[in-house]
C-alpha cells in the first residue's frame, strides 16, 4: 500500500498542497489534470527527487519520507525513458542491481523472466538511441521492475509512442500490473489509456485535489464543474432539483440521485442518442434542432438547441448518416435518468 | 525561386565575412610565409626557444589539470544548483576574461608578496611565486579557469536532469549517479574545457611578464627578441607558436563536434 498523506511541496512560483491519496497493491491509480496542474512534481516529491514541505509518504506501512530517492525502492518511469545513453540496453536493465544485494540467482532468473516477458532478448546490446519507442519504454520498464520495487510511477509512458506501440505497451503494463501485485500509479493526459488501465484516480488543479475515487466516479460522477469539465462531461448546466427532476431553464430532466441541494446538472455527451419517435428507451426525451455537425475524425460533435439550452453528443458516422443529420434538422434526443449527474458546486 | 534566393542570401553571408577572415589570415599569413624553413627548422632547435615552447605548454597542462580537479566541482554547482548569489559567482568566474591582463599580475603580485599575510605564509613554506615555474602556472590557471569552467558547466547544462532523478530512484546515490551517469556524459566537454584552457594559457603574456618575466615562456621570449633583435629573430618563434595554438584549436573543435550526445 502507498499512502500519500497530506503531502505539501514547495517550489519556486509553485505549490502542490495538502495532497492525501491511497493507492493498493490492487489499484492501477490515475493522476489527472491539465499541464502544469502539478501531477509529475508530485510524483517527484513521492520518490523523495523533489524535497516534502510537509506530509508523509509511506509504502508497506513504512514511513519513508526521511529516505533519499535511492533507498526508497520505488521505481519511476518517464514519458521520455530517461535510458542512459553511453549504456546498453543490457546495461540499463542491470544498473540498479549493484545497489540492491540482489543474490545473484535470484538476480539471473528475475532478469531472464523480465526478457522472456518485455520480449528484450534480440536488443541486449544495442544503443538505446538506435531502439524505436516501443523498445526504449520496454527497456525504461524492466530497468525499474528489475529492482522489484514497491510501487511503480509511471509518468506519461504511452504519450511519446506511436500508436502501434501504444497499444502494445499499454496492454503489456495491464499485464504487469495484474501479476507484480504493486500499487502502479500513472500520470496520463489520454482520458482512454485511464479508462482501459486504471481502476482509481484523482484529479489534481494548480497544486490541490480536486477529486479521487474510484475511475467510473471520475468520469461518471464529477464533484464539480471543473472536474465535468476537465473529463470531458460537455453537458454542465446549472440547475435546481426538485424531487426527481433537475430542471435546466424551464427543461425538467429526470436524474440518477438528485439531491435537493445540488446546484449543477452534468452529462456526457456520449451517452445522449437519437431517440425514436414513439417507443424510446429512456426517461429522459427532448425535441431539439441540430445547430452544429462538426465532423471529429472517426465521430461528429453534434450541437442540439432544446429551447434556449444548447446540449452536445458525440455520435458516429454512421449514426448521423442513418438519420440523415444537418444542422437545422429537427430531432428528439433520449438519455438516461442515470447518465445524468447533479451535484453542489464546492466553495474554493 | 526557393534555392536563387538562398543562394544569394549565401553570397551575401559570404562577402561580409570575407573581411572578416582576411584580417585573421592575412598576418598572421604574413608572418607564417615570411620565415623561410631553414630559419624555422633552426629556431626550434635552438635551445631556450624549445624550453621557452616547452615551459609554455607544460605551465599550460598544469594549468589545465587543476582546472579539471578544482573546476569541475565548480562547473556542476553552477549547472545544477540553484542558491542566492549563483548569478554573482558566475561573474566572478567571468571576471579574469574582462579585466586587463597585467591588472591579474598585479594583484597575484601584491597577494603573494612580502607585504601580503599570503604571502609571507608561503615564503614560510618556501613556495615562491615571483619568477618561478609555479607563478606561471597560477597565472596561467586564473587566465584559463573562466574557459574550463564555462565548457563544463555547458556540458553539465546539456545533461537531462532526468537522467540522474532515474539513476536515484535505481538506487544510486548522488556521488554513485555523478560517476557512473554526469561524468561519462560530461567527459568530452571537460576535455574542451582542457584545450579552451591550455590555449588560453599558452597565449598569455600581460600578466607573465609581471609574475614570472623569467623563467621565460614563449609570449616573453618573443616579446624579448622583437626588442632586442628586431622582427626577423622574433618572428620564427611566433611561427611556432601560432602553429602549435592552430594544432590545439583544430583538436578542440573537432571534440566540440563530437561532443553531441543523443539522448535516448
Amino acid at each position: 500500500m502507498l499512502e500519500i498523506e497530506n503531502i505539501t511541496i514547495n517550489l519556486p512560483g509553485f505549490s502542490v498542497q495538502n495532497i492525501s491519496l491511497n493507492v493498493g497493491p490492487e489499484d492501477f491509480f490515475a493522476l489527472l489534470g491539465p499541464t502544469g496542474s502539478g501531477k509529475s512534481v508530485l510524483l517527484e516529491g513521492i520518490t523523495g527527487l523533489i524535497p516534502l514541505s510537509s506530509g508523509r509518504v509511506k509504502i508497506a506501512g513504512k514511513d519513508i519520507s526521511g529516505l533519499a530517492p535511492e533507498s526508497r525502492k520505488i521505481g519511476l518511469v518517464y514519458q521520455d525513458h530517461a535510458l542512459f545513453p553511453h549504456m546498453n540496453v543490457r546495461e540499463n536493465i542491470l544498473y540498479g542491481v549493484r545497489y540492491h544485494r540482489i543474490p545473484a540467482e535470484t538476480c539471473k532468473s528475475r532478469y531472464d523472466m523480465l526478457l522472456q516477458r518485455l520480449k528484450l532478448g534480440d536488443i541486449l546490446h544495442r544503443n538505446p538511441t538506435t531502439l524505436s519507442g516501443g523498445e526504449k519504454q520496454r527497456t525504461a520498464l524492466a530497468r525499474s521492475l528489475m529492482l522489484e520495487p514497491l510501487a511503480l510511477l509511471l509518468d506519461e509512458p504511452l504519450s511519446a509512442l506511436d500508436q502501434v506501440f501504444r497499444d502494445d505497451i499499454r496492454q503489456l503494463l495491464k499485464r504487469l500490473h495484474t501479476e507484480l501485485s504493486i500499487p502502479f500509479v500513472l500520470v496520463s493526459h489520454s482520458f482512454s489509456e485511464v479508462q482501459f488501465l486504471a481502476n482509481k484516480g484523482a484529479v489534481i488543479d494548480k497544486g490541490r485535489l480536486r477529486q479521487s475515487g474510484t475511475i467510473e466516479n471520475l468520469f461518471q460522477r464529477p464533484n464539480s464543474t471543473f472536474v465535468a469539465s476537465f473529463v470531458g462531461m460537455k453537458n454542465i448546466f446549472p440547475c435546481r432539483v426538485s424531487g426527481d427532476n433537475a430542471w435546466v431553464e424551464g427543461i425538467p430532466i429526470q436524474a440518477g440521485n438528485p439531491s435537493p441541494a445540488d446546484t449543477h446538472l452534468a452529462l456526457r455527451p456520449e451517452d445522449i442518442d437519437v431517440a425514436a419517435n414513439n417507443q424510446s428507451v429512456y426517461e429522459n426525451n427532448l425535441q431539439g434542432i441540430i445547430t452544429e455537425l462538426d465532423c471529429q475524425g472517426f465521430c461528429f460533435r453534434v450541437g442540439i438547441q432544446v429551447q434556449n439550452t444548447f446540449f452536445q453528443a458525440f455520435w458516429t458516422r454512421q449514426k448521423v448518416a442513418e438519420h440523415e443529420l444537418r444542422p437545422g434538422k429537427e430531432i428528439r434526443i433520449g438519455f438516461s435518468a442515470q447518465a445524468v449527474h447533479t451535484f453542489s458546486e464546492p466553495e474554493v | 525561386m526557393l534555392s536563387a534566393s538562398k543562394g544569394r542570401f549565401t553570397v551575401f553571408l559570404v562577402c561580409f565575412s570575407i573581411p572578416f577572415l582576411l584580417l585573421i589570415t592575412m598576418p598572421l599569413g604574413q608572418m607564417l610565409t615570411s620565415s623561410g624553413p631553414q630559419a624555422l627548422m633552426r629556431t626550434i632547435l635552438d635551445p631556450q626557444v624549445l624550453m621557452a615552447l616547452a615551459r609554455s605548454l607544460g605551465a599550460a597542462l598544469c594549468a589545465a589539470l587543476i582546472c579539471l580537479i578544482f573546476g569541475t566541482p565548480l562547473a556542476y554547482l553552477l549547472a545544477r544548483q540553484r542558491f542566492p548569489g549563483r548569478r554573482v559567482l558566475e561573474g566572478l568566474v567571468d571576471l579574469p576574461i574582462m579585466i586587463p591582463h597585467p591588472v591579474i599580475g598585479i594583484a597575484i603580485l601584491s597577494l603573494v608578496g612580502h607585504n601580503h599575510p599570503l604571502g609571507r605564509i608561503l615564503s614560510d613554506l618556501g613556495i615562491q611565486l615571483m619568477g618561478t615555474y609555479s607563478g606561471i602556472i597560477v597565472v596561467f590557471t586564473f587566465v584559463g579557469l573562466p574557459f574550463y569552467v564555462n565548457a563544463v558547466k555547458s556540458g553539465f547544462e546539456s545533461i537531462p536532469i532526468r537522467l540522474e532523478n532515474a539513476s536515484r530512484s535505481l538506487g544510486a546515490g548522488i556521488t554513485s549517479t555523478f560517476v557512473r551517469i554526469t561524468l561519462p556524459l560530461a567527459w568530452r566537454s571537460m576535455v574542451l574545457g582542457m584545450i579552451m584552457c591550455t590555449a588560453r594559457a599558452i597565449s598569455e603574456f600581460g600578466a607573465i611578464v609581471i609574475v614570472a618575466y623569467h623563467p621565460m615562456t614563449a609570449p616573453v621570449l618573443i616579446y624579448e627578441r622583437f626588442t632586442s633583435f628586431g622582427l626577423d629573430y622574433s618572428q620564427p618563434v611566433a611561427v611556432w607558436l601560432i602553429l602549435i595554438s592552430f594544432c590545439l584549436f583544430i583538436l578542440m573543435r573537432f571534440f566540440a563536434r563530437s561532443n553531441e550526445v543523443v539522448y535516448a
